[in-house]
């Protein structure tokens, strides 16, 4: 009996640790895997090209002047799904594509017009897309175009698009940052339609694909990020110029820093550099019809002065700036809303979401006929608290000694 | 009955082991599709129907504090009716219960980690384990369990600290808005996955515990940090991806492992979150396995249940590759046959049995010849 046991588990043993360490079945080695950094969607000839940038590893970490090779390759593919089109792809790679570490999701606008909830869904399904990276709209230039432009810096050109993204959208405002997730709750969702950051190629095209465009210290061709491109569902109508971008990012409420000047008394200006800001978005019923109450509050330093004649140890001063620029503020806000009230016509702020948080009955509604009928004749009140807190490192700026 | 003796925090703590159990991967999801962003209040509303039907049960037991359930029902149906109904109970259990189970960790790694590995790879390894834990007894397993938790914990609580960040307040509004019908409803499929497969502890536990007076009290306690950790899982999916995400996704408490990310240093960690579900469900599986197999050696009058171990558990992991034909029928299943079944077996049944047992009580004589009789 205690043989047979012995044996019995001796067997087990072997079984056991014979599986085991033949390791899993979907073991990857890292010299069998083409790392996807970028990867975009162009829309030609009713079928999907797909564009995808593979880091070449060797040539990230390599010294300078070491190869010629370009640090990442370009795939395309075309197919009649994008699934298709990425397995077709390899044909041409010598690795299988993994899609885990992708930064950036690019679309072109004739994609983008067509409707891009048929590419979001293989993202969302397909287990090796993380929710990390970024989406964005190239405007004015396919996505396979904008994947082969040469960047400086950050030799991988996705890195750059990814990072450049996340900084324009902490400190300057115009630009956003939109995962998935985001996007497919924006095309979901009833009170609010979703955007997504618009790239552009400035400069030559041609010299951007070339190593001259890294070589010199001025790069011809750069990777731009430039405005808003609104969308009805999934489908782009429209895009917001960067000044109404700004203003649909502080009604949005997620700015975190932005710069923005007021006008002085004799000429010149007071720039003011934003450090928080808090929007509170609030529907109210007004003879059954809803309205909007819309509290942006910021905070700021004086950033710079270029006008003389400003006492800034004058608490009166500091409150006439903020009145100013709580006025300017104001004016951009209301200019936004009417702009896509009247040109877009499609609720991409989030109104119908703030009315349905405060009024989820009333919602029920009005939900089907928000775009329609409500949206574009929505009374908003805007009211907007400029705090400034800090006037720099300096007091009276010295331009108020200077001699003419 | 095998002869072993555990403490009451070793009851609480594999209880509330068992209850997290496979839930904490599935429940979310279901929720979400029927209250929305009302999963959380029905949780808790499904908590409080939880710890009724607690009560019951454990009401039940604390008249024959050293009789588990497969024994009561002989006694008070009589042994031939009761064996038949233990039989009926234990086979429909074990193809709701373990085996089920099983399936959702290798479809949970064939879907989220190894989608080219056949699931039989997994789920045979993951048996295997099983059965090694079962046939060492319930003494083993309780003492692993108290091993486990604090890596359980640590893994649990570092990422609902991690997501607090992530966290958008708009997501749970506006609160209330889906009305109660909904609410209740995913309150009841909160119970049918959470709390009414405990019945199954009425079979473990009694005369295993070393203070027998007091295991319903280790057994709410249990209970009570399960349905809490539930909870928070409901609620940081809801918070942190909203409502249609948590609906639209197989595995939301994966994706919210996904999300982790701080400073873009701290990321990509959700494999080693996934090592939590891997213990929960571990005992999840091993407690009904456990179950099932002195179950069956009770109405067979085999002393020692080792040996039906093997067995069982090769046929559960044989069984459980072919349980559900592919995922829209286990959401199926989960949804209309898993609710109404533990409905009847995790409340209908001891609360008929607890009613014989005070019809009983009012004729004690009469009663005690027929069931002799029968």
């Amino acid at each position: 009996m205690n043989r047979r046991k012995k044996i019995l588990a001796m067997i087990l043993l072997q079984t056991v640790i014979a599986l085991l360490l033949s390791s899993c079945w979907n073991r990857r080695e890292l010299n069998e895997l083409a790392i996807a950094v970028g990867a975009g969607v162009d829309w030609v000839d009713n079928q999907y090209r797909l564009s995808v940038q593979v880091a070449i590893p060797g040539q990230v970490t390599s010294k300078r002047g070491a190869s010629t090779q370009a640090p990442a390759t370009l795939y395309t593919a075309e197919g009649d799904t994008i699934f298709e089109a990425a397995r077709r792809m390899t044909q041409i790679s010598p690795r299988k594509i993994y899609f885990s570490h992708l930064r950036i999701f690019l679309m072109d606008e004739a994609m983008a017009r067509e409707g891009v909830a048929k590419v979001l869904d293989l993202l969302a399904r397909d287990h090796e897309f993380r929710p990390d990276f970024y989406l964005a709209i190239t405007k004015g230039t396919t996505a396979e175009e904008a994947l082969k432009i040469m960047t400086p810096m950050e030799t991988i050109p996705a890195n750059k698009l990814f990072n450049s993204l996340q900084i324009s959208d902490k400190s300057w405002s115009s630009s956003m940052v939109v995962t998935l997730d985001e996007l497919i709750n924006g095309i979901t969702s009833t009170g609010k339609h979703p955007v997504l950051t618009g790239l552009m190629v400035t400069g030559d095209k041609k010299i951007g694909e070339d190593k001259k465009n890294v070589e010199d210290i001025y790069t011809p061709s750069q990777l731009q990020y430039s405005g808003l491109a609104v969308f009805k569902f999934d489908k782009l109508i429209g895009w917001l110029n960067e000044k109404d971008s700004r203003g649909y990012r502080l009604i949005r409420g997620d700015v975190k820093s932005s710069v923005g000047y007021v006008s002085c008394r004799n000429k010149g200006k007071v720039v003011l550099e934003t450090l928080r800001t808090d929007t509170k978005l609030k529907g109210r019923l007004v003879d059954s019809r809803p309205e909007l109450d819309i509290k942006v509050s910021l905070e700021g330093n004086i950033g710079s002065v270029e006008c003389s004649g400003l006492d800034l140890t004058e608490p009166s001063t500091i409150r006439q700036l903020e009145v100013d620029m709580e006025e300017k503020v104001t004016k951009i806000l209301e200019d936004v809303i009417d702009k896509v009230q009247t040109e877009h016509k499609v609720d991409i702020f989030g109104f119908g979401e703030a009315f349905h948080r405060s009024h989820p009955k009333t919602w029920k509604r009005i939900e089907q006929e928000w775009d329609d009928r409500y949206f574009t004749s929505l009374v908003t009140h805007v009211s907007v608290d400029y705090k400034i807190r800090g006037t720099g490192t300096t007091n009276d700026s010295f331009l108020n000694d200077l001699k003419e | 009955m095998p002869e072993v003796k555990i403490s009451l925090r070793q009851v609480s703590i594999l209880t509330a082991m068992y209850l997290i159990g496979s839930a904490i991967l599935i429940l979310p999801s279901g929720m979400a599709s029927m209250a929305k962003q009302d999963a959380w209040i029905a949780s808790l509303v499904g908590m409080g129907f939880g710890f009724i039907i607690l009560t019951v049960q454990w009401q039940l037991s604390r008249k024959y504090p050293e009789t588990n359930l497969l024994c009561l029902s002989e006694k008070l149906l009589g042994k031939w009716v009761g064996k038949i109904v233990n039989l009926l109970f234990l086979v429909t259990l074990f193809l709701g219960g373990p085996a089920p189970v099983l399936h959702d960790i290798g479809l949970f790694m064939t879907v989220q980690m190894l989608p080219e590995t056949p699931i039989q790879a997994i789920i045979y390894l993951f048996g295997l384990l099983v059965i090694l834990g079962v046939r060492l007894g319930l003494e083993v397993l309780a003492r692993s369990a108290e091993l486990l938790f604090p890596w359980f914990l640590l893994l649990f609580l570092s990422m609902s600290i991690l997501l607090l960040s992530t966290i958008k307040w708009e997501n749970a509004q506006p609160i209330l808005e889906t009305g109660v019908s909904p609410i209740i409803q995913a309150a009841i499929s909160f119970v049918s996955i959470a709390f009414l497969p405990n019945i199954v502890l009425l079979i473990v536990y009694p005369g295993s515990v070393n203070r027998s007076e007091d295991t319903h009290k280790a057994v709410y306690i249990g209970c009570l940090i399960g349905g809490l950790v539930l909870f928070m899982i409901i609620a940081l999916s809801i918070l942190v991806l909203g409502p249609e995400v948590t609906a639209r996704n197989q595995y939301p408490s994966y994706i919210l492992a996904k999300n982790i990310n701080i400073g873009n240093f701290l990321q990509r960690i959700e494999a080693v979150m996934a090592v939590m579900w891997f213990i929960t469900l571990f005992f999840r599986i091993s407690l009904y396995t456990y179950a099932i197999t002195i179950g069956f050696s009770q109405i067979f009058n085999i002393k020692n249940y080792q040996p039906l171990v093997l067995p069982i558990g090769w046929i559960m992991a044989m069984v459980s590759v072919f349980i559900y034909p592919n995922v829209p029928y286990e959401a199926h299943f989960n949804k209309k046959i898993w609710g109404p079944y533990t409905i009847t077996v995790g409340f209908l049944f001891p609360l008929f049995l607890l009613c014989l047992h005070y019809l009983r009580k009012k004729r004690p004589q009469k009663s005690k010849k027929s069931s002799n009789s029968a």
